[in-house]
């Protein structure tokens, strides 16, 4: 139809973009930390953002916890769920052929969302906590998406001091970059894809806690996440923890802005289109492979 | 010959004729696939509660044909593969007496061609689509028959009302998904006819949840009128981020979603006057549809659904058919079912040359204060829509 984009249009688009890409710079980083780490392709990863995104519901629902407290609940529950993955599942597939750890998390990424549309059912659940919108000139700031987008840069930023200034983190780098001069460094490699793997897993989950308050939930919500994730770390250059960062505004502003100049329907397309030629033309990613 | 062995004769005589009076009064069998498991699980169930209490009222007022009924269902989890295999079976393996069509339309239009190749009469209570009934004539099926009005009627109230409240133009946004875009594409045509301008159409993929460029162009174009053709997750998306972007429409409708209790619960003040459609409301009212309501929440313990009632109906229509045809032959209940004008609980019912349905309406319905309120057509109508939706500021 003949809409006339005015700068006032594109703008509001644009404000979005930025709002969401955050989310799926925070979430896809997680995704970037379990492959950079552990080289282990987590299918798995949505369906965890999900359970995340229930235990935000139910904290709320049940015990009326405001939902933004809840979201380190979610995240430190998630980080032990991850933890027990890796210890009980994960580790087994870590020097494994990639088509084992694609099988291993795709079974976890099933049973998990089969689980989860047993123990709640398949029906939609939301927290009706913060509606409405700031005006700011023209734009119009979603209330739950701003909150939400200074979460995620919080909890990306705090990551990234993690990775650059803790031990551990620079630990988690070093085992990144080449694992068995990390194991002659003294790392203990098997507690780095621990945390690794719980780090990620709390990451998606701060994800799901945020994404509750924006829109209904329900069991399988979490691969449109995974996929998007991947689209983000595809983009950034997978193991490139900034990269992610790169690739999630990127998403959000890609997946707005075509919205906006041709159709909702067509945004998806573009965000493909672009990966396909990412891969073809820069397959490292627009930032390179694995610099940490 | 002895005695004994006359005896025995006797006895394996009595034994068969006694077997073939039991043949002759055995029940009728209706076999039915449906979805009892997987994603329309919940749905498909309303619908097998009124298969089961249409299959309790017959038996309770003397059977069909002077014979009991009884319903032999499967599950078929939601996929019209399943279900393709379970008709085939229900009538070369069971060989049921007749069938009742399943849940949905992708199933239905599976299963029809099933139903078709052995000659069997499918009433399909709950199958919307139009292409199932109306197909070129070298490609038409002659025994399946519709319950429900058409996915294209869904949006007919809203624009309808609108239209005699002297509103101009339209946005119509849909789901890109079969039953969504025939619902779309419905509204547009009644627009049209109605004289109004489409300012805006556009399709977003199934799962989206995110509408802030497509809310934006909208509001650019401040149409009087916004038409959504959706199912629930984003009927719910679209609500709250209009509110967040500040899109007011004098009026805003939605289709599918917007009657379940789960579109207030999670949207709570902002789902007030949202319009939305059903095909049938406990609060109607078509004969009987108060009783049933109470005798439905008695057998099943919780409200039914529309797909409680159209399977309910659908059930008595058919049950309808063969008694006024005396058999269960199925050209001859076909005949039967082309003539047929009935009303039930559901409402009514009366079939065009190619089973397609006339005469259902559609009703219109507002949420006021936390209530569904019936507010077309007129005749139904016990109240009046809160016209115009005010802009969001002002509620």
């Amino acid at each position: 139809m003949n809409v006339f984009v005015t700068p006032a249009m594109l703008a509001q688009v644009v404000v979005s973009g930025i709002l969401s890409g955050a989310l799926y710079a925070m979430v896809a980083l997680g995704l970037a930390l379990i492959f950079g780490v552990m080289r282990i392709i987590n299918v798995a990863h949505g369906p965890l953002l999900m359970l995340g995104a229930y235990t935000t519901y139910f904290l709320y629902s049940a015990l009326g916890l405001n939902p933004y407290l809840t979201v380190p609940v979610s995240m430190l529950a998630l980080f032990a769920v991850g933890v027990l993955l890796e210890r009980t599942l994960v580790f087994r597939v870590v020097d494994a052929p990639e088509l084992s750890s694609l099988l291993l998390t795709f079974g976890i990424s099933i049973a998990l969302v089969n689980l989860a549309q047993l123990l709640f059912t398949s029906d939609l659940r939301s927290v009706e906590y913060l509606t409405g919108s700031w005006v700011v000139g023209p734009v119009a700031l979603s209330k739950p998406r701003l909150v939400a987008f200074v979460f995620a840069g919080a909890l990306t930023g705090l990551a990234f001091l993690f990775l650059r200034r803790t031990k551990l983190g620079k630990a988690i780098r070093a085992t990144s970059q080449s694992r068995e001069v990390a194991m002659v460094c003294g790392i203990d490699v098997q507690r780095i894809h621990l945390i690794t793997f719980g780090l990620a897993a709390a990451l998606a989950a701060a994800g799901g806690a945020l994404i509750a308050m924006i829109v209904a939930i329900q069991p399988e919500m979490g691969q449109t996440w995974t996929f998007k994730s991947f689209l983000v770390i595809v983009l950034g250059g997978a193991g490139n923890y900034p990269g992610a960062l790169l690739g999630g505004i990127l998403l959000g502003l890609i997946e707005q802005v075509a919205s906006l100049f041709l159709t909702t329907q067509l945004s998806e397309v573009v965000a493909y289109v672009l990966l396909v030629v990412v891969l073809l033309v820069r397959p490292t990613g627009l930032l390179g492979g694995r610099e940490t | 010959m002895t005695t004994k062995a006359l005896g025995a004769v006797v006895a394996a005589m009595a034994v068969l004729v006694g077997g073939l009076a039991a043949q002759a009064q055995g029940p009728i069998r209706i076999g039915a696939s449906l979805s009892l498991t997987g994603t329309y699980a919940k749905l498909g169930r309303n619908q097998h509660e009124g298969y089961k209490l249409c299959e309790k009222d017959l038996n309770a007022t003397g059977g069909l044909l002077g014979r009991k009924v009884e319903f032999v269902v499967y599950d078929d989890q939601s996929t019209p593969a399943t279900a393709v295999r379970l008709y085939e079976k229900l009538i070369t393996e069971d060989m049921v007496d007749g069938v009742m069509g399943p849940y949905s339309s992708p199933v239905t239009e599976a299963s029809a061609n099933v139903t078709e190749k052995y000659k069997k009469v499918m009433v399909a209570p709950l199958a919307a689509t139009t292409s199932i009934f109306k197909r070129p004539p070298d490609k038409k099926r002659y025994y399946v028959f519709m319950v429900i009005s058409p996915a294209e009627a869904y949006l007919e109230g809203l624009i309808d009302m609108a239209a005699k409240r002297g509103l101009k133009t339209v946005a119509v946004v849909n789901e890109d998904t079969l039953f969504s875009k025939a619902a779309a594409a419905g509204a547009v045509d009644i627009a049209k006819k109605k004289g109004m301008q489409v300012v805006f159409q556009e399709a977003y993929p199934k799962g989206n949840t995110d509408f802030a460029a497509l809310l934006t162009k909208v509001k650019s174009l401040n149409p009087d009128i916004v038409a959504a053709a959706t199912y629930f997750d984003d009927a719910v998306a679209l609500t709250r981020q209009m509110r967040e972007l500040d899109v007011s429409p004098k009026a805003y409708g939605v289709t599918v979603g917007g009657d379940l209790p789960e579109f207030y619960d999670t949207l709570k003040a902002n789902a007030e006057y949202v319009y939305g459609a059903t095909q049938w409301e406990h609060v109607l009212p078509y004969p009987g549809n108060h009783e049933f309501f109470g005798a439905y929440k008695k057998e099943f313990g919780h409200e039914p659904s529309y797909h409680s009632a159209a399977g309910y109906a659908g059930c008595l229509i058919y049950a309808e058919a063969v008694k006024r045809a005396g058999t269960l032959d199925a050209d001859r209940v076909r005949e039967q079912l082309l003539k047929l004008e009935m009303r039930t609980v559901f409402g009514d019912y009366k079939v065009d040359q190619d089973g397609f349905q006339v005469a259902h309406r559609m009703v219109t319905f507002q949420w006021q204060e936390g209530k569904k309120v019936v507010v077309w057509p007129d005749e139904m109508a016990p109240a009046k829509p809160r016209f115009p939706t005010p802009p969001w500021n002002q509620r």
